[in-house]
C-alpha cells in the first residue's frame, strides 16, 4: 500500500494546475457559461496538445496510454480550477468505443479524439429522468442494413457541439428492461437530429436531442444488439468515479478559499476565522473533504486495476454528491453576501455541486445500488 | 497510488482474521460492546485469555524494534486492528499496548523500556490512564494532583477520575504536578505506578447503563519510586501529547461497525413490519446505504492514516478528522439501528433484544468515542488551529 501519487501523477497534476491557472481563468469560465458553445476551441486545441482527450487511449491509436487512475488525477485538477467544455463527455464516451468498438471504429475515431478533432457525448437520459434501463424508450427499428432511431434524449452534455453522439436505444421491449438495449454511434450531422440547449444551473450545455427517423447503419452498433446495457453500466461507473474526482478538486477549492477569506475578513475587531463557531464549521468542511478523498481514490484505483467496483463507485458517488453540495453551501454562508454575487468565484462551484450530484446518477440512485450491493433483498 | 497489500500482508491479515474468528467462538454472551471488558468479570477473564493468545504469537509487539521482542510491521498493526474490530475481540490493552508502549519506545530511558515493555508484550500487565480530574478535563494541564519528590520517591496526593479499567488494571500511567510553582505545561511529570501501591483507593463509577467501566482514583500519600518516570521531570506534558497521538485511529471501531452493518442488513432482510420486510422499504434501504457509504469513507481515511504512519509521517489533521468522523458515525449508527428496531430498540440484552442488545448498548456507549480521547470539539479546534492555521482562541 502506498497512497501517494506517483511521480508521473505529480507531474501531471502540476502541469494541469499551472496550465489551467493561466489558460482558464474564471473570467473565461463566466464567458463560456454565457456563450452558445460552452467551450473554447482554442483551449480545446491546447488541451489536445497536452494529450488530455487521449489520456486513456492506447498509444497505438495516438493516445497517451495512461491509466484510469491517471485520468482521475487530471480531473481533480480540472475540478479544482473549473474547466467548462466537453472533456468529461468525450473521455467517458471513449470507453464504449475502447471496449466494444470494432477495429475499424477504433482506427477511425480514437486518433481523432486524441487529436481533439472530434467531440463525443452520450445521450442516455429521457423524459423520465432515471438512470435505470427502464427509462430508455427511444426506439431503434431495423430496416435493411440500417436502424431507424426515433425518440427524445435529454441532458446530453455538449451534444450541440458534438461530432458523434452515443445513443442508447431500446431495440426490444418484450424482455426485461436491461436486456433490450442497443448502443449506436451516431454522426451528429445525420438528418433528423435536432439539438437544443436546456438552461441549467451550471450552464454546462445539457441538451435535448431529438431523433426523428434517423437512419444509422448497422455497423455503427457498439457491442451487440440488445446487449448494450452492461456498456452503459460501465460508462456510468467510470463516469461516477470521474465526476467524484472532479468534485474532490472543487471541494478543495471551496475549503481553501473559505479558510483564506476567514483570515482576512474582519468583523467585531477580529478576523471572522477567530470565531469558534466558524472554525468548527471549517474543520467539518475539511473532514468531509478528506473522508471523501480516500473513498474516491480507492474506487479509482480499483477501476484502474480492473477490479469489480460497482459498489465502491456507488459508495463514493452517493457520499461525495452530498459532501460537495454541503461544502459549497457552507462556503457561501461563511463568505456572507459577497459570495452570493454572480461575479464571485464561490457560486461557480456551488452551482456546479448540483450539476455534479446529478451527473452519472444522483445520491438516491447510487444509494439504491449500494443497498443491493450490501445484500438488502 | 496503490491500495494493494503485499502477499505477505495478505497472509498476515488472513491469519489475524482466522485467529480472531476462533476466539469469537469462545466469547462470553455477556460481551456486548467493548466496555464490557472492564464491566463484567467473565469478560475481563476473556480479555486476559485473548491477550495471552495474542502474546504467544507476538501480536502485542507488532512493529516494535526487534530488540524489545518486536515482530511484524506497522501495517500489521492496522490489519490486526481490522480483525479484532470485525470479530469484536478484546485482549489488546489499548492503554498498555496501543498507547503506552509506542510512547515508551520513543520517549523513555533504556531502563524503563527494559522493565516495562516485555510484560506488555507478554500480555501479563494491564494498564490504565490516570489523567483526568474533576476540574481538569479538556484543559488537562490545569490538573492539581501533586507528586512531590522526597528522596528517591514521589509522594502523590489528589484525585483522578473517569479512569477506564482502573479497578482491574495492574499499573497506571499518570500525569501529576511536580512543581506547583512552575508555569503551566512545565510543571508536570509523567509517572508510572503500581495500582497496588498503599495510599491508592479505586472506586468504580457507574456508567449510565449501570455497568462500571471507569473509576475515581484517590491518592493519599502514595509513595512511588522516582525512577518510574517517562521523559524529564516537569516535562511530562510533552509525553502526554506524544501518547495522545497513539490513541485509536478508529480502525477497531470502524470494523466493528462493518460487522454491525452486516447484522443490520440481516435484521432488515428477516424482519417484517406492516406486512412487508424492512428491507423492502425504500426509506430504510436508502438510510442503510447511507451508513454503508459513511462507513467506507471512515475506513478509507483510516487507511490514509495508516499509510502516513507507515512512512513515519505526521497524521495530525487526518487523525482528528478520522476521530470526529467515526465517532459521530457511531452515534448515527446507534440512533438509526435503534430506530429501525421500533419498540425493540430499547431492549437490553435478553431474549427480546435484536442482535443481543448491541444497539441499545451502542445508544449509550457511543459517548466513549465522542467524549474521551480528546472530545470532538477539541479535535475540531486542532484541525482549525494547527491544520488550517486559523487564529487560536486565547
Ligand atoms: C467513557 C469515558 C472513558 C474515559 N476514560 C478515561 C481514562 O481512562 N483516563 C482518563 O484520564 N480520562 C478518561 N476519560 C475522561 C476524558 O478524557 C474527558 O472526559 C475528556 O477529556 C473531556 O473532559 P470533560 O469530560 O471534563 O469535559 P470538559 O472538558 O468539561 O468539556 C465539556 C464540553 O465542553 C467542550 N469544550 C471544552 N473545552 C473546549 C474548547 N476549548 N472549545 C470548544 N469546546 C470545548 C467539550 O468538548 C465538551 O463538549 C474518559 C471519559 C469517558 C467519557
Amino acid at each position: 500500500m502506498d497512497l501517494r501519487f506517483t511521480e508521473a501523477q505529480e507531474i501531471l497534476r502540476k502541469m494541469a494546475r499551472d496550465f489551467l491557472a493561466t489558460e482558464c481563468p474564471k473570467t473565461l469560465v463566466r464567458e463560456l457559461e454565457k456563450s452558445e458553445e460552452g467551450y473554447s476551441l482554442e483551449l480545446w486545441k491546447k488541451m489536445a496538445e497536452l494529450g488530455w482527450m487521449g489520456l486513456v487511449i492506447p498509444e497505438k491509436y495516438e493516445g497517451m496510454g495512461y491509466t484510469f487512475q491517471d485520468l482521475t488525477v487530471l480531473l481533480e485538477e480540472t475540478g479544482r480550477n473549473i474547466l467548462p467544455g466537453p472533456l468529461i463527455p468525450t473521455v467517458i464516451s471513449t470507453f464504449p468505443i475502447l471496449k466494444a468498438g470494432t477495429e475499424e471504429q477504433k482506427e477511425d475515431l480514437l486518433p481523432k479524439i486524441a487529436r481533439g478533432e472530434v467531440i463525443i457525448t452520450t445521450a442516455l437520459l429521457e423524459a423520465e429522468g432515471t438512470f435505470n434501463a427502464s427509462g430508455i424508450a427511444a426506439k431503434a427499428t431495423p430496416k435493411g442494413n440500417d436502424f431507424i432511431i426515433n425518440g427524445t434524449k435529454l441532458f446530453a452534455e455538449m451534444a450541440h457541439v458534438a461530432n458523434y453522439i452515443i445513443c442508447v436505444t431500446r431495440t426490444n421491449d418484450t424482455t426485461p428492461p436491461e436486456e433490450g438495449i442497443t448502443i449506436f454511434l451516431v454522426d451528429s450531422k445525420t438528418t433528423g437530429i435536432r439539438c437544443e440547449v436546456i438552461p441549467s444551473i451550471a450552464a454546462d450545455k445539457l441538451c435535448e436531442v431529438r431523433f426523428e427517423n434517423v437512419t444509422v447503419p448497422k455497423k455503427n452498433i457498439l457491442g451487440k444488439i440488445d446487449k448494450g446495457w452492461p456498456i452503459v453500466e460501465m460508462m456510468l461507473r467510470k463516469g461516477a468515479i470521474a465526476k467524484c474526482a472532479e468534485s474532490i478538486g472543487a471541494i478543495q477549492t471551496c475549503v481553501e478559499m473559505t479558510v483564506a477569506y476567514s483570515k482576512e475578513r474582519v468583523q467585531y475587531d477580529r478576523p471572522i476565522g477567530a470565531f469558534q463557531a466558524l472554525q468548527h464549521i471549517m474543520a467539518d468542511m475539511w473532514t468531509s473533504m478528506q473522508t471523501s478523498r480516500y473513498l474516491v481514490y480507492k474506487a479509482a484505483w480499483m477501476e484502474s486495476e480492473g477490479q469489480p467496483c460497482a459498489k465502491e463507485a456507488s459508495l463514493a458517488k452517493a457520499y461525495v454528491n452530498e459532501v460537495y453540495k454541503n461544502v459549497g453551501k457552507w462556503a457561501v454562508r461563511l463568505h456572507g453576501a459577497i459570495a452570493t454575487s454572480y461575479d464571485h468565484d464561490i457560486p461557480l462551484y456551488y452551482r456546479r455541486s448540483k450539476a455534479a450530484d446529478i451527473a452519472f446518477g444522483g445520491t438516491d440512485f447510487h444509494r439504491e445500488l449500494v443497498a443491493q450491493e450490501i445484500g438488502l433483498i | 497510488m496503490d491500495f494493494e497489500l503485499t502477499e505477505e500482508e495478505k497472509a498476515h491479515r488472513k491469519e489475524f482474521f482466522e485467529v480472531c474468528k476462533e476466539l469469537e467462538g469462545k466469547r462470553p454472551a455477556s460481551f456486548v460492546g467493548f466496555e464490557a471488558t472492564y464491566e463484567i468479570d467473565e469478560c475481563w477473564e476473556y480479555h486476559l485469555y485473548c491477550a495471552k493468545e495474542f502474546a504467544k504469537r507476538g501480536w502485542l509487539a507488532l512493529g516494535w524494534p526487534s530488540e524489545y521482542g518486536g515482530t511484524g510491521t506497522m501495517m500489521d498493526q492496522v490489519l490486526f486492528a481490522e480483525a479484532r474490530g470485525y470479530h469484536r475481540i478484546p485482549g489488546f490493552d489499548i492503554f498498555g499496548v496501543q498507547m503506552l508502549a509506542p510512547t515508551l519506545l520513543q520517549a523513555a530511558s533504556d531502563s524503563i523500556k527494559k522493565k516495562f515493555l516485555s510484560p506488555i508484550a507478554r500480555g501479563e500487565v494491564m494498564w490504565c490512564e490516570l489523567w483526568s480530574e474533576p476540574n481538569a478535563g479538556s484543559d488537562l494541564a490545569t490538573l492539581t494532583a501533586t507528586a512531590i519528590k522526597k528522596g528517591d520517591e514521589y509522594i502523590i496526593n489528589g484525585q483522578k477520575t473517569w479512569n477506564t479499567g482502573a479497578h482491574r488494571s495492574d499499573w497506571g500511567f499518570g500525569i501529576f504536578k511536580t512543581d506547583p510553582a512552575a508555569r503551566k505545561h512545565h510543571n508536570l511529570t509523567f509517572i508510572l505506578l503500581d495500582m497496588k501501591t498503599p495510599g491508592i483507593t479505586v472506586r468504580p463509577i457507574p456508567y449510565m447503563d449501570g455497568g462500571a467501566p471507569f473509576c475515581e482514583v484517590y491518592f493519599d500519600d502514595a509513595h512511588v519510586p522516582a525512577e518510574n518516570i517517562v521523559g524529564q521531570e516537569n516535562e511530562g506534558w510533552a509525553v502526554v501529547n506524544l501518547l495522545a497521538g497513539f490513541e485509536r485511529s478508529g480502525m477497531v471501531e470502524i470494523m466493528a461497525m462493518f460487522h454491525e452493518l452486516e447484522e443490520l442488513v440481516k435484521y432488515c432482510n428477516e424482519t417484517k413490519r406492516n406486512g412487508q420486510l424492512l428491507s423492502r422499504d425504500p426509506i430504510i434501504r436508502n438510510r442503510v446505504a447511507q451508513l454503508a457509504c459513511e462507513l467506507e469513507a471512515a475506513r478509507a481515511i483510516a487507511y490514509r492514516i495508516a499509510d502516513l504512519q507507515n512512512r513515519n509521517e505526521m497524521a495530525l489533521m487526518d487523525a482528528s478528522a478520522a476521530k470526529i468522523f467515526y465517532s459521530e458515525l457511531g452515534e448515527r449508527f446507534a440512533f438509526f439501528a435503534t430506530d429501525i428496531a421500533g419498540p425493540y430498540g430499547q431492549v437490553k440484552t435478553s431474549r427480546w433484544a435484536p442482535v443481543h442488545g448491541a444497539w441499545e448498548k451502542a445508544f449509550q456507549e457511543c459517548f466513549v468515542t465522542t467524549i474521551s480521547m480528546g472530545a470532538n470539539e477539541i479535535q475540531r479546534n486542532i484541525i482549525a488551529w494547527y491544520g488550517l492555521g486559523l487564529p487560536r482562541m486565547k
